[in-house]
């Protein structure tokens, strides 16, 4: 057992204030619920020392404010973009329950979060694409599309997932982006399934662009505001809603330039 | 009990690989992935089970959800996968995406100029919205009931 904060002066709180966004900050990029993230915030600076915790979670934006005796600290760190990886939350979850049980010193605590980002890797875009792929062709059997579709399906949501990754690797914007490839996937999809004779072509079209959907946003979203944070949840479910308008508004042009839409 | 047996079998499979396609997208690991189709294909065999008795969808998929998110609580979770994962990936199949999608068309083909009349797309917009809405309501509380349980278990 070691002692968590080496000084007990502003230095170590700073440090402790820092460490614990950190973690809190990765975990809400990563996909956490803002529950997650208080949870975690509260576990690292716990476990470093700090004897009271307050953390307030916004959609853009964490704020903490750590106490040791009579001295307090507040700090605040910008999130970036919400994505989901679930291999990235659970390291951090884990790391976090290990700094709590007080076995790191706050020097050794601060090379986590950087050894935990290397050590969480993404599996490669083809098998990411192909999966996709394979999801949506499943979802437009669900939603009632043929199995001349599936092929259609099949491939074009796995090519707009591709696509979809070079867009974010360009920085261009989600929303617009979602729009891109919606229209890109959806037009693919419905001259592959007329090509092929499928029956359900609208529905195909539809099902190609479900990759889109926003699932762990609108699950969060009603997480957040059942446990009690319902500015983020709205803020969650607006950007959710938003995303999903606008990749329909690239299937909706897709649709008209197919003729499939009247 | 009224179920075809062959729609059973196929939703449940449809609803694994769709979980696992999903768990892949969240960088869930390759080891873990039977697990993500494990949970798929339990919710979406007891949403097809359910809606094989004239259950709506909407009380389909929160009798799914909620027995996926106590089937996860009550069970240990598997190593390197949160249970919080296990329960969008097997709910995601559900999300009833097709529909929203028919929502917003609907609402893009109601301002269409030359339209005839705008009564019939727009009762079938407000369905779908409207169905959108309780399912996705339905799913997030079926999942949160378990969790929130045990927490109050937990705290006294």
């Amino acid at each position: 057992m070691v002692d968590p904060s080496e000084t007990r002066g502003r230095e170590s709180l700073e440090e402790i204030a820092v460490l614990a966004l950190d973690f809190g900050r990765l975990l809400m990029e990563a996909g956490g619920s803002a529950g997650r993230v208080e949870q975690i915030t509260s576990h690292v600076a716990f476990g470093l020392g700090a004897e009271r915790v307050d953390l307030r979670v916004g959609y853009a934006s964490l704020a903490v404010t750590i106490g040791i005796g009579p001295d307090a600290i507040t700090r605040i760190s910008k999130v970036g973009l919400l994505g989901v990886n679930q291999r990235l939350h659970h390291a951090l979850c884990a790391a976090a329950a290990r700094i709590e049980r007080r076995t790191f010193t706050v020097g050794e605590a601060r090379e986590e979060p950087d050894r935990i980002v290397r050590a969480s890797p993404r599996h490669p875009d083809w098998v990411v694409a192909l999966a996709v792929g394979v999801a949506c062709a499943a979802f437009g059997r669900l939603l009632g599309a043929d199995w001349t579709g599936v092929g259609p399906t099949f491939a074009a949501a796995a090519l707009g997932q591709l696509v979809r990754r070079q867009l974010a690797l360009q920085n261009v914007n989600v929303f617009i982006s979602a729009t891109v490839v919606g229209f890109l996937a959806s037009t693919l999809c419905g001259l592959g399934s007329r090509w092929l004779g499928s029956h359900t072509v609208a529905m195909n079209m539809i099902a190609t662009v479900l990759l889109l959907v926003p699932g762990v946003p609108l699950f969060n979203a009603q997480y957040d505001i059942l446990e009690g944070h319902p500015t983020l949840g709205s803020a969650r479910g607006v950007w959710a809603a938003m995303i999903l308008l606008f990749a329909t508004l690239g299937v909706w042009f897709a649709l008209c330039l197919l003729g499939e839409g009247r | 009990m009224n179920i075809d047996l062959s729609i059973l079998l196929h939703h449940t499979v449809c609803g694994g690989l769709a979980a696992a396609g999903f768990g892949v997208l969240f960088n869930v690991g390759f080891r873990r992935l039977p697990w993500c189709v494990a949970s798929g294909a339990l919710a979406l065999a007891v949403r097809t089970v359910a809606l094989g008795q004239d259950w709506s969808i909407e009380a389909a998929s929160f009798a799914a959800a909620l027995l996926l998110g106590a089937a996860l609580r009550l069970f240990p979770a598997p190593g390197g996968v949160s249970r919080n994962a296990l329960h969008v990936v097997g709910c995601i199949p559900m999300i009833p995406g097709g529909f929203a999608a028919k929502a917003i068309l609907g609402l893009f083909a109601i301002t269409r100029p030359h339209s005839v009349s705008t009564n019939e797309p727009l009762s079938t917009v407000i369905e779908n919205t409207v169905r959108v809405m309780f399912t996705l309501c339905a799913l997030g509380t079926g999942l949160a009931i378990p969790t929130l349980l045990l927490r109050v278990r937990r705290m006294k």
